[in-house]
């Protein structure tokens, strides 16, 4: 057998075994229930979280991406290092306030908590369409992470288009059959193969190309020092950039509907512990930065096409490795892309059928729901693949452009928790400005004010015009905002009066 | 201490700690060299600074008034 059939074999082994293992942890449970789609039964324990935190370093983004900006920008990939290793740090505070407030109202999205807070149906939609949008772009670098993977792999016997498009069936299936405890036990065993074969494979990369990371350090460090430094004459990237990038990326990670999930289902202490492991958990991907790295001064950019193509290339091309170990690396990337894609696409299809069709149709059936959320499944699914193939941008700036409309959320959510004079419409017209700003600098605009990511600025008016609104409108007066400001009170109140949410504006 | 009192605490220092690798406080760490344990000290800085995060939040954890709750 050639490599790439021995590679190709390995990787179609490893989707049969991660399918079986996500249908087998789907069985056993009422498929047809609605809560059990959505919340895995409100109990994930400490082992599970972890995985799935694992799971959510492990993307298309550090595999790819993060080798690939290595290799091509150099010290700004330092940037992926540190957010991911600070981004979970509010989590220990924000987490178990979100999961009080979620269990007490019975809540299982973003759209939810926002809607319960504000009784406003427009905010409800508006929150859903944007989710939607930024899982979509979202779904989209892992999309092409995959067909990526698959077209370098197989030496280019997979076409690109036809790569993603069997990624993209192969998460539709599983999403739409399993749910999300099936994403969690496929994590566990993902999880496991992504850090054992990102380790082997970038120490055996510095090794067979360098000897040490000493010596390979040196010689990038001896022909241009500055390619080591943010923000200096010969530096790929600004100060004021690599300070914002992290800052959106920091600012918008618990933004994501994944995220309130997660918090709804675990309680303080499994979020609190969490938050301990994941600095740790982020040093796991220094062997990728290792290997992309490792190609500086010696591979040519235009021999490899594009960045993201890096860690690939090397396997594949420049190392000639047996054709099993990049098999299992493609495996692992495999892996990598898809526990994040079942994700994403997950809380994709809740946010758009809570947000959107709900309020537009208040009068339907658990059994009719749970069919349109399946279907969103394949649609999301659908458009995140035009996105990865005729979009042609990188993995790092797809993620990094997601990351601009889903940080729009966040000073709703923290006056949402903190802020009792906020109201509906000073949150609405915040997030449309924001979001409006954002998409301005992304789409139209060649440059931004001092290289800020566009994101950060759509946050500063989107904050501004949130305060701004809030005072000139009438405060909003529900008994909904002192369960959310003062959320413990309530708890011992309820308590007594069982266990029965105590206000019904909220019919999920 | 209690419960209001660690959570400003808490925020404090994960803010300084934060703070480490944006501007202007990176502008200490962002060097090229030396090259410390095989790595550019820019490199290093970031580990480090995880590191240290990493130790600190464990200490903070274990002096959380708030963590047996339910």
């Amino acid at each position: 057998m050639e490599h790439w059939q021995i590679s190709m074999f390995i990787m179609v082994l490893y989707l049969a075994i991660a399918l079986i293992v996500g249908v087998l942890a789907g069985r056993g449970t009422n498929k047809a229930s609605l809560e059990e789609f959505t919340t895995a039964g409100r109990g994930l324990g400490l082992f599970l979280t972890w995985f799935l935190m694992g799971g959510a370093i492990f993307s298309a983004f550090s595999f790819l991406g993060a080798p690939g900006w290595a290799f091509t920008r150099g010290a700004p990939a330092f940037y992926i290092l540190a957010y991911l290793a600070f981004s979970l740090l509010p989590w220990y505070i924000l987490g178990p306030k979100i999961g009080r407030i979620g269990r007490k109202f019975n809540l299982y999205s973003l759209v939810g908590f926002i809607q319960t807070r504000f009784q406003s149906k427009p905010l409800g939609i508006l929150v859903g369409f944007i989710a939607f949008f930024a899982c979509i772009q979202y779904l989209a670098t892992q999309l092409r992470g995959m067909a990526i993977i698959f077209n370098i792999m197989t030496d280019g016997r997979i076409a690109f288009w036809f790569g993603a498009l069997i990624a993209y069936a192969i998460v539709v299936t599983y999403v739409a059959t399993g749910g999300l405890r099936a994403a969690a036990w496929s994590d566990v065993f993902q999880g496991a193969l992504m850090i054992i074969v990102s380790w082997v494979i970038g120490i055996t990369i510095v090794k067979k190309m360098h000897g040490t990371t000493s010596e390979m350090f040196s010689k990038i460090a001896a022909s241009n020092p500055d390619f080591l430094r943010i923000g200096a004459e010969g530096s790929t990237m600004s100060a004021t950039a690599f300070t914002s990038v992290i800052l959106v990326s920091v600012i918008g990670f618990l933004m994501w509907p994944h995220m309130f999930a997660r918090s709804y289902s675990s309680n303080a202490l499994t979020i609190k512990k969490t938050v301990l492991a994941y600095p740790l958990f982020a040093l796991l991907i220094i062997p990728l930065l290792l290997a992309g790295f490792a190609a500086v001064g010696i591979v040519e950019v235009s021999a490899v096409g594009e960045s993201d193509q890096i860690l690939p290339y090397l396997i594949t091309t420049f190392l000639s490795l047996p054709g099993w170990l990049y098999g299992l690396v493609g495996a692992a990337a495999l892996a990598a892309a898809m526990s994040s894609a079942d994700v994403i696409t997950h809380s994709a299809s809740m946010e758009f059928t809570d947000g959107v069709i709900k309020n537009i149709f208040p009068n339907l059936s658990d059994k009719q729901t749970l069919l349109i959320m399946r279907s969103a499944v394949v649609v999301i699914g659908a458009l995140a693949y035009c996105i990865a193939v005729f979009g042609g941008q990188g993995v790092v700036a797809l993620l990094l452009g997601a990351y601009g409309s889903i940080i729009q959320f966040t000073p709703g959510v923290l006056s949402a928790l903190y802020w009792r004079r906020v109201t509906s419409k000073g949150v609405f017209t915040g997030i449309v400005v924001g979001f409006a700003v954002n998409f301005y600098y992304q789409m139209f605009a060649t440059s931004t004010p001092f290289e800020i990511h566009p994101g950060l600025i759509g946050l500063l008016a989107n904050t501004v015009v949130m305060i701004g609104v809030s005072y000139v409108t009438k405060p909003n007066t529900n008994s909904v905002i002192e369960s959310y400001v003062d959320d413990r009170k309530v708890i011992t109140l309820t308590d007594e009066k069982n266990t029965k949410p105590d206000i019904s504006v909220d019919t999920y | 201490m209690g419960i209001r009192r660690f959570r400003t605490i808490y925020i404090i220092i994960s803010i300084l700690l934060f703070s480490t690798v944006l501007f202007p406080m990176f502008t200490i760490g962002n060097k090229a060299y030396p090259i410390i344990v095989g790595i550019p000290y820019s490199f290093f800085w970031v580990i480090l600074w995880i590191l240290i995060t990493f130790f600190t939040v464990l200490i903070l954890y274990f002096l959380d008034p708030d963590k047996e709750e339910a």
